[in-house]
């Protein structure tokens, strides 16, 4: 076992770790600035891993772990849908399925002063911006981009919303994109928005269509690619 | 306070609108008819009289146990059969560890009222002396997962618990005869519960636009609805049980259609636990059978030669 851990780092790379691994070891890799992302942790020459997952590794040097659950911890420059549960003075209150509330400054829109604060309801639906997380603090959110613009920020209306784990949430993200959604997008017309806390919202101008939609994208979690488009095809069918 | 905010599930106002929009051209979100069951799954533990059911997302798991104990003082012949809840905090967010909330309460009663008033379970075989030693039957239901619809699944749990328990024979024996002696496994083979019928509970949701009735609501459907009726029938057509408590109300004809939706899928459902029980029991006994010792196998070729 100590023979495996002074061998080149290219051998934990896209394998499963679990916390207290040394994935990398610093003192082989000399001249070399590399970058580490989260569930990574430096203990003086010893990178180890935090976090259950897989080691992943991009050019030119960064590593990072990545994996799938539940719960969401908040990072900074996410976007997440929140749903409102309170609103008071300064803020409101925004449920992102976090370990904390999130605060959503009441100005923290695009020309937004205190004359004009917009007025939401319990249980609205928010695309946000994650400004602020840090570790026993409330994270801060925003409904505009960094540069201040809107940006497709802010309310979102009718459709459908549903809970996944956060791994599904960055599939559906990546890019290229997703098969699934792919397959979908090919026979059906809908508009989706994807938050990186395990939330999904599809709108479509037919409940059945959104009802589809929803089902093939919580099915799809276990499936490979393949198995995704085969599966899209079966329910497609069932409704025509 | 803030930290319990953080940790309970919310319904979005966007969903509301759409389950009930959805409802009114008769699709709901898992996709099912309003008038079609989930899946469901029942398994069994090792253990005599312990079960696993899976309805839906919904998970329920029954245990049966018995013990001897002295009879209430007005029923001195008949033994005595409790109901005990348990809803796991790992079920549902909103769930607290501690003393039974209103819901588990309510279930409890239900499924109480279904085993007792029909007489599904025996109580009189239940009896071995007379005001002095009776068979208590326990029933623990244990709620693992809430996908909605928790009394149905229990209701299930513990029908199959009872029918794949078996409790201890006994025998009088002493000077005068008033001795019990409980027979180990080993000794005597234990016996079977009588249950006579399997008593179903089916529950309905009611939804305030246009009257629509859907069956077996899942979670979602559970937060938006806006009356619930839980009606215990049984494969024969006898109505059990009807339990509505509150929500809005609904005309008798609605009552109506909803009994006789019932009798049907309790047909249905009393079969599917019927047959799985059937499985298990043929399965333990094949692994009672004893095999001779000293038969083994004869080698033909030998004779051959």
């Amino acid at each position: 076992m100590e023979n495996k851990q002074s061998s080149s780092p290219a051998s934990f790379v896209d394998s499963t770790v679990v916390p207290g691994d040394v994935v990398l070891d610093l003192s082989s890799m000399t001249n070399q600035t590399i970058k580490l992302g989260g569930g990574l942790r430096q203990d003086c020459d010893a990178i180890s891993a935090t976090k259950a997952g897989t080691l992943r590794f991009s050019k030119p040097n960064k590593y990072w772990i990545e994996s799938s659950q539940k719960r969401y911890v908040p990072c900074v420059e996410d976007t997440i849908l929140g749903i409102v549960v309170d609103s008071k003075a300064d803020n409101f209150l925004i449920d992102i399925k976090g370990p904390a509330m999130g605060f959503l400054p009441v100005l923290a829109f695009e020309g937004g002063t205190r004359r004009n604060i917009p007025k939401f309801e319990v249980g609205t639906l928010l695309y946000l911006r994650v400004v602020k997380a840090n570790f026993g603090m409330n994270p801060e959110l925003s409904c505009t981009d960094a540069s201040g613009k809107a940006a497709e920020f802010g309310p979102l209306k009718d459709g459908y919303m549903f809970e996944t784990s956060t791994g599904l949430s960055r599939k559906l993200l990546s890019s290229p994109a997703c098969p699934v959604l792919e397959a979908l997008g090919k026979k059906l017309s809908f508009e989706i928005a994807v938050g990186l806390n395990g939330r999904v919202w599809v709108n479509a101008a037919s409940p059945d269509t959104i009802v589809v939609v929803a089902n093939a994208i919580m099915n799809s979690e276990c499936l490979s690619g393949a198995q995704q488009i085969i599966m899209v095809d079966h329910l497609l069918k069932n409704i025509q | 306070m803030e930290g319990r905010l953080a940790n309970s599930w919310r319904l979005t106002v966007n969903d509301k609108n759409f389950i009930k929009t959805a409802l009114l051209s008769e699709i709901r979100i898992d996709g099912r008819k309003p008038f079609e069951y989930r899946k469901i799954s029942i398994k069994f533990g090792r253990e005599d009289g312990s079960s696993e059911v899976q309805l839906g997302q919904t998970r329920v798991m029954g245990m049966v146990t018995a013990q001897l104990v002295q009879p209430y003082r007005d029923r001195p012949k008949e033994g005595i059969l409790s109901i005990f809840t348990e809803f796991s905090p790992m079920a549902d967010p909103s769930f607290e560890p501690g003393r039974p909330g209103e819901l588990a309460v309510e279930l409890g009663r239900i499924i109480d009222r279904g085993l007792r008033e029909s007489r599904a379970v025996d109580t009189e075989s239940l009896c071995i002396l007379a005001s002095k030693f009776v068979w208590a039957i326990r029933i623990d239901l244990h709620i693992l997962d809430n996908g909605g619809n928790l009394v149905d699944a229990a209701n299930i749990a513990a029908l199959a618990a009872l029918l794949t328990f078996r409790r201890p024979e006994c025998s009088l024996g002493g000077e005068d005869g008033q001795e019990v002696i409980v027979h180990p496994p080993e000794i005597r083979e234990p016996l079977p519960l009588t249950v006579h019928h399997l008593p179903i509970a089916i529950s309905f949701g009611f939804f305030s636009n246009e009257s629509i009735l859907v069956i077996d609501p899942t979670h979602n459907e559970e937060a938006v609805m806006g009356g619930r009726m839980t009606t215990t029938v049984n494969a024969n057509g006898d109505i059990c049980a009807i339990q509505k408590s509150g929500g809005e109300g609904v005309p008798q004809r609605v009552i109506m259609q909803c009994l006789q939706l019932a009798t049907s899928k309790a047909a249905s459902i009393t079969k599917q636990i019927k047959d799985a029980v059937e499985v298990v029991n043929t399965e333990r006994a094949l692994r009672k059978v004893k095999r001779h010792p000293t038969s083994t196998g004869v080698d033909v070729r030998e004779k051959q030669n």
